[in-house]
């Protein structure tokens, strides 16, 4: 589902690479924690799944696409087989929560009576039925998280990327926004979420892939957050 | 592609930047404007070369002497000269015109000024009117042959006269597009602004779009529709402005001169022909701009 060949990321500002000869395999319907401290290339990592930049070595495949090669006029197609969450929600204030989940949808052509279905469905599965018509601003941080899970998941993306998904959240409020990580990965959507969150690596008991300095140092299939803990 | 969608985010992009909008439709409806104003006058010059190529002539002036005594070009200095002038190529008729015939013309011409009184018949020379099949290399040849020639006080080439009115009109128009380039200028450099500003207060917008994976066209459209939009808007207004400069001011201003036949009037029909031209401009220009500030400034 996500292969990572000896990528290497070197950034020009910086004389150290940001990800070194980095090879990871994630199969399909995986979940999978991305650690590390900060500066040790999660975000890179993640910005190089979606495309945002290309590696300097190496090769990327999601789903089946060679994400390197990948000519700038389908870089939309790869974005659309992967959903993404991040710490900030990144929600439009201006819009309704239906408004949010459905933007996404019609900015990739989807016909106005699916869009119509597909909103209910996916705020129902977040939790969030009955407050399609509710403002952004109106909701506590998980309710926000919830919506910009219910925006990424929307499409039915193969692969979801978390960025630090519960940074802005209680512990209680994060652990619901795993449950509901959890209940997509159930679908078959391979999750993969970077953190800092050492309770909800520790918790979950899932593989762990950590990153050190760009190095991969770590990659166990039921881990915890620090070795030995 | 969702049209319903790109039409709300257009409207909603216009909406915001309102004041924006405002000053780059009436920038462009200005330089519009003036462009459309220098069309106008290529045009109206291109008729007034045609009204004038049809009627100029040149006129071959005789001496007093022989302006007095010859009455109809029967003798032999003034009929030797007409039948110099017959035999070119270049000439397509002659016509002699006595003293007396100038004096009434002249009596007509203006006629209710102290000028017509004056004036008598002998201080008019009679001349002969000789009309060219090509006014360039004619005129040139009946100088030659003529001046010097006994009985010939000077030749007149009306093209001369002529020329100056044309030297104006082309002055009015080279004014015109000079101040066109100009204001279009600060149109282009308002129309990129506004593409960029638009983008800017929308990133948050384009951000969540290119990560659901919308193409570069659903990013991208909006805004280049808001410049088109704009664009069009500014060459209607310029359309209109122009139709209500002609009733207002053209016309009155050029109404003596067209009555005499001097110029052609400026019609609605040459309006109407400038319109989808400034139209077109607009549009394009909008776009290409758009289009430009997008791949360069913007990241999308």
């Amino acid at each position: 589902m996500i292969r990572l060949e000896r990528v290497t990321k070197m950034y020009k500002t910086s004389t150290r690479p940001a990800l070194d000869r980095v090879s990871v395999d994630i199969e399909r319907g995986e979940f999978v924690f991305l650690i590390g401290p900060s500066g040790s290339g999660k975000s890179t990592f993640l910005r190089l799944l979606l495309r945002e930049d290309v590696p300097t070595k190496g090769t990327i495949t999601v789903a089946d696409l060679d994400v390197a090669k990948l000519p700038r006029r389908r870089v939309p197609r790869l974005r659309q087989r992967i959903g993404c969450v991040f710490q900030d929600f990144r929600l439009l204030p201006n819009k309704t929560v239906g408004g949010n989940v459905a933007f996404a949808l019609e900015v990739i052509g989807k016909p106005a009576n699916t869009v119509r279905k597909i909103v209910p469905e996916v705020l129902e599965l977040v939790g969030l039925d009955g407050k399609a018509e509710r403002m952004p601003h109106e909701l506590s941080g998980g309710e926000q998280q919830r919506v910009a899970i219910a925006r990424a998941f929307a499409n039915r993306p193969i692969v979801l990327l978390a960025d630090e998904p519960t940074g802005n959240l209680d512990p209680d409020t994060s652990q619901d926004i795993m449950l509901l990580l959890e209940r997509i990965n159930r679908t078959g959507t391979t999750v993969l979420m970077a953190t800092h969150d050492h309770s909800i690596v520790d918790s979950m008991r899932r593989r762990v892939v950590e990153l050190s300095m760009g190095k991969l140092v770590r990659d166990d299939v039921r881990g915890v957050y620090g070795v030995g803990r | 592609m969702r049209s319903d969608f790109v039409i709300r985010e257009v409207v909603t992009g216009l909406r915001r930047n309102v004041t924006m909008t405002v000053a780059m439709v009436l920038t462009t409806a200005i330089s519009l404007a003036l462009v459309g104003t220098g069309l106008l006058a290529v045009r109206t010059i291109d008729r007034t070369e045609q009204l004038y190529s049809d009627r100029v002539e040149v006129q071959v002036a005789l001496t007093a002497d022989v302006s007095t005594a010859d009455t109809d070009c029967s003798q032999p200095v003034c009929s030797g000269l007409r039948s110099t002038l017959e035999n070119s190529p270049l000439v397509a008729s002659v016509r002699f015109e006595s003293q007396q015939q100038a004096y009434e013309r002249y009596l007509q011409l203006f006629k209710g000024q102290s000028l017509a009184e004056v004036v008598r018949p002998q201080s008019l020379p009679a001349t002969l009117r000789v009309r060219l099949n090509d006014p360039e290399a004619g005129a040139q040849a009946v100088r030659e042959a003529m001046v010097g020639q006994v009985g010939v006080r000077n030749v007149i080439d009306q093209r001369d006269v002529v020329s100056k009115l044309f030297d104006f009109l082309s002055g009015v128009r080279n004014l015109t597009f000079a101040v066109a380039v100009v204001q279009a200028v600060a149109a282009l450099l308002l129309i990129s602004n506004t593409v960029q500003v638009s983008a800017f207060t929308r990133r948050v917008e384009v951000g969540v779009m290119r990560l659901v994976g919308a193409t570069r066209w659903y990013t991208q459209l909006p805004f280049l529709i808001e410049a088109v939009v704009t664009g069009v808007a500014g060459a209607v207004i310029a359309s209109l402005g122009i139709l209500a400069g002609k009733f207002l001011f053209i016309d009155d201003l050029l109404s003596g001169i067209v009555s005499n036949g001097v110029i052609p009037p400026v019609e609605v029909g040459d309006v109407l022909w400038v319109s989808p031209i400034l139209l077109m401009i607009g549009a394009g220009v909008a776009a290409v701009t758009g289009y430009v500030t997008l791949r360069l400034y913007v990241r999308l």
